[in-house]
Formats: C-alpha cells, sequence, structure tokens
C-alpha cells in the first residue's frame, strides 16, 4: 500500500537558520548552547542517568522537534512526537546501537513523524518497511562532525531538480512515484536525480568536514 | 537489454531505498538486491548515512515556554520512573476504597444502558462481528506476508547462508531454504515465462519448479519450495506461460548446490 503524502513545508533550504553543531567527540558551543556527543549521552541513559537524559533532552529536542514540525506542519502533533521519541530514548536506549546519533535521530523521528500524521488521518500506514541488518556505521567518524549548518549547505548547493525530490521524500514521505506524479517528471528521472543529488551532498558534506 | 543502463537504473533504486522513498512491495526485492551484491550494499550504506542527514536541515530553535514545558514533563516521567515506588498505605486504602465505590456504580450504569439498548444493538452486533471477521481475515493475510517476508530475508541476510553466482543475480540458500535473487533479468516475450528448474540428489532429470516473470524494476526474489538438503542443481529457462515439464529452451544458467 503506498504512503499517503504527508501535509509538508519545503522551506528554503539554503535560507539562513541558527545553526547548531553536532562534534562526534566533544563538546561545542554554538549560539549560546552545548550539545554534547548524543552517542556518549546514550551511553549513560542505558545506565539510568537522569542528567545525560536531560542533557540528551537539552541537546536534541531541538532537531526533534524541527523535523516533526516540518513534516506535520502541527505544533501541536510536533510536541507530542518529541515527547513520544524522548521517552522511548529514555525507556528503550539500546535501540540505539552505534554510529551518528543525530543521524539515527533524524530518521526515527522522520519515521515516527510520518506515522503521526498517517494515523491522525486515520490512513494505513506503508507496509513494514524492510529494515536491512547491521547498518554499520563506516560513516560515524566523519559525519560526526556535520552539523545543521553544512547539511543546509550541502542541499542548498544541490540544483532544485535534485534537492526537491530528496526533500519531498524525506519530510513529505511519498513513494518516488508520488514524487513524480506531483513535480510531473518521468519516474526514471526523478530515481536518477535521487541518486545524483545524494551523492553530489554527500561528496559536499565529505568535503566540508575535511577542510 | 544493455547491462550498464540496467546497472545505474538498480543503483538508482538502491539511492530511493535509502532514501526510504521505495513502495512497500518494491522494498524487499531491493533489500535483496543488496544483501546479494556488495556494490549495491556500499552504495546502500553511503546514501543511507547522507540520506538520514537530510533530517538535520530541519533543525528549528524551539520557543522557550514549549521547550520548557516538553522538558518539565519528560523529566517528571523519567524521574518517576528511577524513583523508587513507595505508596502510603493510607493512600492505597483510599485509592482501594474509591476504586470499589466507582467499579460500583459504573456497573450499575453499565447494567442499565445495556439493557435499554440490547435490542437495538443486536443487529448492529452481528454486522460488526461479520467486519471484525473480515479484518482479522484481511490481518492474518498481512501478518502471515510480513513473516513470510522476513523470514526471506532472515535467510538471505543471514552469515551462515550459502550464495552462488549467477548469471543475473545469486542462489541463496540457507537450512532448508533456497531462493533466487535476480536482478537484470531480460524482459520476457509475450506468452512467456521464467521457469525454475531443481535436479534432486541422484537423479537424471530435471524437475519443474516455480513459474515466475520479472518485476517492473527488473529485481526478482523467488523462494523455491524444494528441501535445499535435496537438490543437486538448480537452473531457470524461459517458457510458455503455464511451465512446461521439461526444459524447452537453453537454461539462462545452471548452479550446482554444495
Amino acid at each position: 500500500m503506498k504512503p499517503e503524502p504527508a501535509q509538508h513545508r519545503l522551506a528554503p533550504s539554503g535560507a539562513p537558520r541558527r545553526p547548531l553543531g553536532y562534534r562526534g567527540s566533544e563538546i561545542e558551543r554554538t549560539n549560546g548552547y552545548e550539545v554534547e556527543d548524543g552517542a556518549r549521552l546514550m551511553e549513560r541513559v542505558r545506565a539510568r542517568d537522569v542528567d545525560a537524559f536531560e542533557r540528551l533532552y537539552d541537546g536534541y529536542h531541538r532537531l526533534v522537534f524541527g523535523i516533526a514540525l516540518r513534516i506535520a506542519a502541527d505544533a501541536t502533533l510536533a510536541e507530542d512526537v518529541t515527547q513520544s521519541i524522548f521517552l522511548t530514548l529514555w525507556s528503550a536506549p539500546e535501540a540505539f546501537r552505534e554510529g551518528n546519533f543525530p543521524a539515527w535521530l533524524s530518521r526515527v523521528t522522520r519515521n515516527r513523524t510520518l506515522d503521526a500524521v498517517r494515523s491522525r488521518a486515520n490512513r494505513p500506514t506503508e507496509e513494514i518497511p524492510v529494515d536491512l541488518p547491521a547498518e554499520v556505521a563506516t560513516d560515524s567518524e566523519v559525519f560526526a562532525r556535520i552539523d545543521a549548518q553544512r547539511v543546509r549547505g550541502a542541499l542548498a548547493a544541490l540544483n532544485d531538480e535534485q534537492r526537491t525530490p530528496i526533500e519531498l521524500g524525506f519530510f513529505g514521505g511519498i513513494t518516488h512515484e508520488e514524487i513524480a506524479r506531483r513535480t510531473g517528471i518521468p519516474l526514471g528521472t526523478i530515481k536518477t536525480r535521487i541518486r545524483t543529488g545524494l551523492r553530489r551532498m554527500r561528496e559536499a558534506l565529505t568535503e566540508a568536514v575535511s577542510r | 537489454m544493455n547491462e550498464p543502463t540496467d546497472r545505474e537504473a538498480l543503483l538508482d533504486l538502491v539511492a530511493a531505498y535509502a532514501l526510504g522513498v521505495l513502495p512497500g512491495p518494491e522494498q524487499g526485492l531491493v533489500a535483496a538486491l543488496i544483501l546479494a551484491d556488495p556494490a549495491a550494499r556500499r552504495e546502500y550504506h553511503e546514501l543511507r548515512a547522507t540520506a538520514n542527514l537530510v533530517g538535520l536541515s530541519a533543525e528549528e530553535p524551539v520557543d522557550s515556554a514549549r521547550a520548557a514545558r516538553m522538558k518539565e514533563r519528560l523529566m517528571a516521567a523519567v524521574r518517576s520512573d528511577v524513583a523508587p515506588r513507595q505508596v502510603p498505605v493510607s493512600a492505597v486504602r483510599s485509592s482501594a476504597m474509591w476504586g470499589t465505590a466507582l467499579a460500583a456504580a459504573a456497573a450499575v450504569v453499565f447494567a442499565l444502558v445495556s439493557v435499554i439498548q440490547n435490542f437495538g444493538l443486536r443487529s448492529d452486533l452481528h454486522e460488526s462481528q461479520q467486519r471484525v471477521a473480515t479484518l482479522q481475515a484481511r490481518l492474518d493475510a498481512g501478518r502471515r506476508t510480513v513473516q513470510r517476508d522476513r523470514s526471506m530475508l532472515a535467510d538471505l541476510a543471514a552469515g551462515d547462508a550459502k550464495r552462488y553466482t549467477v548469471a543475473y543475480g545469486t542462489v541463496v540458500t540457507r537450512g532448508d531454504h533456497v531462493y533466487l535473487a535476480l536482478g537484470s533479468l531480460p524482459p520476457l516475450a509475450p506468452g512467456k515465462v521464467y521457469q525454475a528448474w531443481t535436479l534432486a540428489h541422484g537423479a537424471k532429470t530435471v524437475a519443474p519448479s516455480v513459474t515466475f516473470t520479472p518485476s517492473q524494476t527488473g529485481l526478482t526474489l523467488v523462494p523455491i519450495p524444494d528441501v535445499a538438503g535435496g537438490l543437486a542443481a538448480v537452473a531457470v529457462s524461459v517458457e510458455p506461460q503455464g511451465g512446461s515439464r521439461q526444459p524447452t529452451t537453453k537454461p539462462a544458467f545452471v548452479q550446482p548446490l554444495s
């Protein structure tokens, strides 16, 4: 069954927003607040460390709420999703195993919000996704140094043809067929643009962190 | 079919899967390809890691009142979770008394309402029961499908699975199970299907197995119903619709199973 499109907003990716830094192995102070390494905090949360959980919330609630709001376009639902995700981080911290914590959290938030949006609209969710085992975090070291500003920069550097299907796919939660239908672009072209766009984005991010 | 183009098309599908925009029916097939093909697997991991980062672009400042409200609720829940659960005896007694009284009141109300509505509800009940039965049947079928898909993917991904590279894909065996994970199969002429063949240990001729047609993407995952341990080889050929008793065309591949 195809997923129904979630209501979504596509804000211009290049728009300047408040940057927040994620560092893999250190604390970074950015615009007045600190973000601790999420993977390390999660280790402490596993040991039922309330202080670590509080720091986790302080560091990452903007990310979770931001994604949920972008997808749901509903602040109340975004708040519910944020609460639900952080409660899950507390009650089932083993769900995060290793790798790039913000990237993992980003995917979890995306999926949870799409489920919530579909559930609210009484629409069935997409069939249970087949998830591949042992997604080895080969990029965790490199991409742990990626922050929101760099991701926005990498997305903004793509041309519209590549950026639009990627953003529609991630935040809209729709299939490539639906992206093709909405944009009026052939399906094969959409698939190629998604791949080319992700490849270019990856190159830009890799280059950014190596500077 | 042009092979490099097919390869690129497959990798485009892997990218769509990495972004999370592939419809359910295609997910399993691409997952099988990723598991069977190291280059596709590498592409998937790289693009998946990149796609996950897209979410970071949505990070927004949260207004302080909302952030504080969420935090207060969360921290209260977390602290109550770690706090030792001690309830005063008086509170227990009090809540037990209230609980008993409320339960009794609820029972009276429920009984009254039940009597009044009983007749009207009977016909609705029958209809609802039929609807529930239908939905339950669909749910059971869906569960079986999901269970089967999971089981197949578990087999395909297992470290102890045996994988044999063949033309157009991989033959995978694990325990009693045999699968054909095929990509880039040439398109079929009208009225033709692909048919799998099995050769039992000690047999002199192959036996007909399942027929299949490639998906629109060219990716196909075919479970072979025979028990792997009893098979000496598997093969695939193009046959007329409905299948044949013996191969009528040269097999696309013949793979001995060790």
